[in-house]
């Protein structure tokens, strides 16, 4: 990479050139503090509905704090609200998405269940996702403040769940549910970070390209529902 | 159409100016904007503080750029990528080219991006038989009429909802509606199949972290996510500036870059990319390029003044509050990036073509207040001003100009002496008395006509006596 070495020297040059920034420069200031809360019990309940509350505010549906007996039959109901005959769903964080995928297929709904493919088969899984009318992912974390959901992109739990299906259903576990997004990098870390895809999600895909209007449903999907599941142990 | 002689840009402003029409559409835009912007900035005690980090982090960054971009470089061909350091924008272009031509690559999408914009990918994609086709909503309607972006985050800003359903009317014969839902379902369908169907996507980056080669693309449409992960060659084009140190710097960008871009408090979606899919995996490109980009910006870098610009995380927000952007939109800018940081940037980028946009501006230095990495737009223009004036390569002003400024050396000249400045006031005073009409002279005698052609003057009041200054020694 000889352009490589040629294009770094010159920003060094430039650098000692340029000199260090004038006396203008604003005060170096520190980073305003950030509270990493540990949370327990009715603090979770209050994450939790913020949560919900703030993604309802860009446009997503919240459809209940469930404990996991419930989930099951909840996501059925749903489905069936939102008219679908296909749900795409993969392998969650902590939830038993298996059970989940029974109960679909019990009433009768088609479920593409998301594997990891060879690439002969990337192009037709891709096309049975993106004709779900529903896709079913669990999210690493939830952040309270803005209403947002982080997606882990794995073989077994594509990026694809949340992006090609008509509408989106996110589960997070309620202890997942952080107070802002610095807390949630904080907690992933850089290590984990960089070793798959991660996608933050806050609320349906939008636009306001025209006229500034805010229109759901663009590329991605045009509704986004979100379940928050109390632990099993508790 | 990446910038202009300075002829096209007193042309074209001069047209913008007359078109109300562009006016209502543009004030309408921006006064909805700083509405939502509004909003937001309420519900966020802590954005001075987090804007004061952010320019911290970023003028750190920028003063240790050589270092961030060989840590970057080494973590991104870690995680698989390819690292390919473009010194301009031909460069660049050739790069991203040759490797479409030699993936054989049919249908090449594209997310929304102001560099490959900045770079003119598009025309050199056409030349070589490529159509790309731009997935942003907006960036799709305006490669639709043939037309670059008129602002860097809504393209289409200039055009109605009725300019666009008859647009896609025109293009696809479709029924006529103006209905933005109905408009944009119908975008949906058609860019739907065509992502479904490409083998070659590329996208610009908000910011790249350097402690872990991961790429970070901010958007709310999932244009940027499909074009990034669909295709299996995908390719991303940065600037140099758009590296940051670490992971947890990130948060102070992202939440005040949603609340001053689009009054949002975070954007739809965040996708955090770190080198092409795994084994097994669904999504991701089989292979990854990361164009890093200087064109023109390491000499920004060696003017201690200019180096701030390069704090820019490109909200677009200057635009909005931007009296001059208001009355002309982009388009009469004459350069891909306009508004007070495109003035900026475009004379840095393209050269001395966009060497007058500088001047245009009132320097009310509204840019400065809603600049959410707090740069001094108004003082980086004065700069400027003074670089094209005086500076090593002036730039060539029409001879009208030259006069004018000549003129005022002499005034400067005369100034520094009190009582020869008031007699010859008072000579002037009276000898312009027989031009004024309701109190306001509009037109000189040369070799004074050209003060008068774009503005009129208060006819001078010979009785009017300026107090002494106290000092009144020159410097």
């Amino acid at each position: 990479m000889a352009e490589a070495h040629k294009i770094l020297a010159t920003i060094k040059t430039a650098l000692e050139a340029g000199g260090q920034p004038d006396g203008h420069n604003h005060a170096a200031a520190p980073a305003p503090a950030r509270k990493v809360a540990v949370t327990a019990g009715a603090e979770r309940a209050e994450l939790a509905t913020s949560l919900a509350r703030e993604l309802e505010a860009v446009g997503g549906k919240f459809v209940g704090i469930l404990s996991p007996d419930e989930v099951s039959n909840r996501i059925v109901l749903l489905a069936r609200e939102i008219g679908a005959t296909t749900v795409a769903i993969g392998e969650g964080v902590s939830i038993d998405m298996e059970e989940i995928g029974a109960a679909l297929e019990r009433a009768d709904f088609k479920i593409v269940k998301t594997v990891p493919v060879a690439d002969v088969e990337r192009a037709a899984m891709r096309d049975r996702v993106a004709n779900a009318e529903l896709g079913i992912a669990e999210a690493e974390y939830g952040i309270a403040s803005t209403g947002t959901l982080a997606v882990i992109s794995t073989g077994t739990r594509p990026s694809s769940l949340t992006l090609l299906p008509t509408a989106s259903l996110i589960i997070v576990q309620i202890d997942r549910v952080m107070a802002d997004l610095a807390a949630v990098l904080a907690s992933l870390g850089p290590t984990r970070l960089a070793e798959h895809r991660m996608t933050l999600i806050t609320g349906p895909s939008r636009t306001a390209d025209i006229e500034k209007r805010i229109v759901l449903g663009v590329h991605g999907p045009k509704a986004l529902h979100l379940i928050v599941v109390w632990p099993r142990d508790e | 159409m990446a910038a202009s002689a300075k002829g096209d840009f007193f042309d074209s402003s001069r047209a913008a100016v007359q078109d109300h029409e562009l006016q209502r559409k543009l004030e309408s835009a921006s006064t909805r904007h700083l509405d939502h912007f509004a909003i937001v900035k309420e519900e966020f005690p802590s954005y001075e503080d987090e804007k004061t980090a952010a320019h911290r982090i970023k003028t750190d960054a920028i003063a240790h750029l050589d270092e961030l971009l060989i840590q970057l470089t080494d973590k991104l061909q870690d995680s698989g990528c390819k690292v390919f350091f473009a010194e301009d924008a031909a460069e660049a272009r050739k790069y991203i080219v040759d490797l479409v031509k030699s993936k054989g690559a049919q249908h090449v999408v594209k997310g929304k991006s102001m560099t490959t914009e900045e770079i003119e990918l598009n025309p050199a994609l056409a030349a070589a038989g490529i159509d790309p086709v731009e997935t942003d909503l907006g960036e799709y309607i305006v490669q639709l009429r043939g037309e670059g972006p008129s602002h860097i985050i809504t393209p289409a800003i200039h055009l109605s909802k009725e300019d666009i359903g008859q647009l896609f009317t025109d293009k696809f014969g479709t029924e006529y509606t103006a209905e933005p839902e109905k408009l944009t379902a119908e975008a949906r369908e058609r860019l739907r199949a065509i992502f479904l169907a490409a083998d070659f996507g590329i996208t610009g980056v908000n910011f790249a972290i350097a402690e872990t080669g991961t790429l970070v693309v901010v958007e709310n449409e999932g244009n940027g996510r499909l074009s990034s992960s669909m295709p299996e060659t995908f390719v991303a084009v940065m600037g140099i500036e758009k590296v940051i140190p670490r992971l947890e710097d990130l948060s102070h960008f992202l939440e005040i870059l949603a609340r001053t871009a689009t009054g949002q408090k975070l954007t739809t979606y965040t996708s955090f990319i770190t080198g092409p899919r795994r084994e097994g995996e669904l999504d991701g490109p089989a292979e990854m390029h990361v164009v890093i980009l200087d064109n023109g910006r390491s000499a920004m870098l060696a003017d201690p003044v200019l180096r701030e610009a390069l704090n820019c995380i490109r909200c677009g927000a200057c635009l909005n509050v931007c009296p001059i952007y208001r009355r002309i939109g982009g388009h009469a800018y004459k350069s891909v990036y306009p508004g007070p940081i495109g003035s900026i940037v475009s004379p840095n980028l393209f050269g001395s073509a966009a060497g007058y946009l500088p001047f245009a501006s009132t320097l009310c230095g509204a840019c400065k207040d809603i600049c959410p990495v707090k740069i001094d737009i108004p003082r980086i223009l004065l700069h400027l001003r003074w670089k094209e004036t005086e500076g090593e390569h002036p730039l060539k002003w029409p001879a009208a100009l030259e006069r004018a400024r000549s003129g005022a050396r002499r005034f400067a000249g005369i100034a520094r002496h009190p009582r020869t400045a008031r007699l010859l006031g008072k000579i002037a005073a009276q000898m312009l008395k027989p031009f004024a009409h309701n109190g306001y002279l509009r037109w000189m005698p040369p070799p004074f006509g050209n003060w008068t052609k774009y503005r009129n003057f208060p006819r001078p009041h010979p009785q009017k006596r300026r107090p002494a200054p106290a000092e009144n020694q020159a410097p």
